[in-house]
């Protein structure tokens, strides 16, 4: 077990390499019944083939932000259980599995870091808006695997000053200013290129959308 | 401008933020208090939560193509050391809600209700109520308790001001701001705003760092005054 999920770490160099030979389309549905899986009985199996496509991203994601090895692998472990163990609150219906597992990652990071909780919307406000406009059903995406692929492509076809903003936005967790600083670009520019990016991804979900 | 329309409340937020604080947003960037208005603004705005679910799914996204690392521990051994060990209780404490008619990570915040709350004033026609204890330099985290009417001085912002309106109304150079808007304002922006005269105006600001004022009232008002 151990050797293979050492080998899969050293293999996958990423989603594009030559383990991805599932269809990302089938490889995402797989993930979300997975969870799905899990939170409905429990299923070893399933967390088995969860662990051993997220729990070394998320270590990487966490050594990305700053933490050692050893705190990483600790943190890592800390955030596969709550998967484990809160599997019923996952809705595929809402999020692709690789969304839901980030926001668990990133909300235990926080917390871990800073010693509090990230502050969200609590879903049972009393006044929580639902009412929804024109304008955000254009903005509304479909969730399921298809959408993930065409958004996974989209990522992938922006610019690459873009994908840059964005993924040091991702990897490093910090802010648009702080991005700016450390490329030494105007903080307008910074802005512009992730306004584009979202724009890109936005306008490229919605176009495919009228064609299928 | 329709003002029954405002009083009753039927007009949909029209200001919202920017994709890059909302990225910020998603990607843990944000200081507490930024992330706190950024709720707020959430809860009242299904628009804006769409987009935030479009930040994560991008994120999510980064997350599979990552290269993974190195693990330590299979998946079996992690469930059996599991089973061994007490679950680790994760501290459900949230504070209790002090005022039902905000959105509750601001309602969290407050010790009752917002109307009677211990505000100071600071200036003519403007009261405050501080919700942290750290140095203006960190930035500030503050209610604002505007009478209808006034005007505040001129200002800029030297790096980035959220301010989340929670009753009433003002209204500056870039538009009509009403309960639920968000506005979302960088260093480039120079603005007067105007409260509405129907009502008094509560709004919540976070800042990066302290208001920069280009009056000399303003300026000897800097220490007090957001938005």
């Amino acid at each position: 077990m151990m050797e293979a999920i050492r080998n899969l770490a050293q293999d996958t160099t990423s989603a594009s390499s030559a383990k991805a030979v599932v269809d990302p389309a089938t490889q995402k549905a797989q993930m979300r019944q997975h969870l799905v899986a899990i939170g409905a009985n429990r299923d070893e199996e399933a967390f088995v083939s969860v662990y051993e496509y997220f729990a070394g991203r998320v270590k990487s994601f966490l050594i990305g932000k700053g933490m050692n090895e050893d705190s990483a692998e600790e943190l890592m472990q800390e955030i596969m259980l709550i998967i484990w163990r809160r599997a019923e609150s996952y809705d595929p219906a809402k999020a692709a599995a690789s969304t839901w597992i980030f926001t668990i990652a990133r909300n235990r990071h926080i917390d871990f870091i800073r010693g509090n909780k990230r502050i969200e919307v609590e879903l049972d406000d009393e006044i929580l808006e639902l009412e929804t406009t024109e304008r955000d059903v254009q903005e509304k995406h479909v969730n399921d695997e298809q959408a993930a692929v065409r958004l996974a492509r989209a990522l992938d076809r922006l610019p690459q000053e873009q994908r840059q903003v964005m993924h040091l936005s991702y990897f490093r967790g910090q802010s648009h200013g702080a991005i700016a600083q450390w490329l030494d670009l105007p903080i307008g520019t910074v802005k512009s290129r992730i306004r584009l990016a979202m724009q890109a991804v936005r306008t490229q979900l919605v176009a495919e959308d009228f064609e299928h | 401008m329709n003002i029954s329309e405002q009083t009753i409340g039927i007009d949909p937020v029209s200001h919202h933020l920017n994709d890059e604080t909302l990225l910020d947003y998603a990607c843990g960037a944000l200081p507490v208090a930024m992330e706190t208005l950024v709720a707020c603004h959430l809860t009242v705005c299904p628009h804006c939560r769409e987009r935030n679910q479009l930040a994560d799914n991008v994120n999510g996204q980064m997350l599979a193509d990552q290269k993974p690392a190195t693990i330590k521990l299979s998946a079996a051994e992690l469930l059996s050391q599991a089973r061994s060990k007490p679950a680790i209780s994760v501290s459900k404490k949230t504070n209790a809600v002090g005022d039902k008619s905000v959105p509750r990570p601001l309602g969290r915040l407050l010790p009752g209700p917002i109307e009677s709350l211990e505000w100071r004033a600071v200036a003519p026609g403007i009261k405050q109520f501080a919700l942290n204890n750290q140095p203006r330099q960190a930035g500030a985290f503050k209610l604002l308790r505007l009478e209808p009417g006034i005007t505040l001085s001129q200002h800029t912002h030297n790096e980035r001001e959220l301010t989340y309106v929670v009753r009433g109304s003002y209204r500056d150079e870039i538009g009509h701001f009403k309960a639920g808007d968000i506005a979302d304002l960088d260093g480039h922006v120079e603005h007067k705003p105007i409260v509405g005269d129907e009502e008094v105006c509560i709004a919540l600001i976070a800042t990066d760092a302290p208001v920069k004022y280009t009056t000399m009232l303003g300026k000897i008002m800097q220490p007090f005054v957001g938005i």
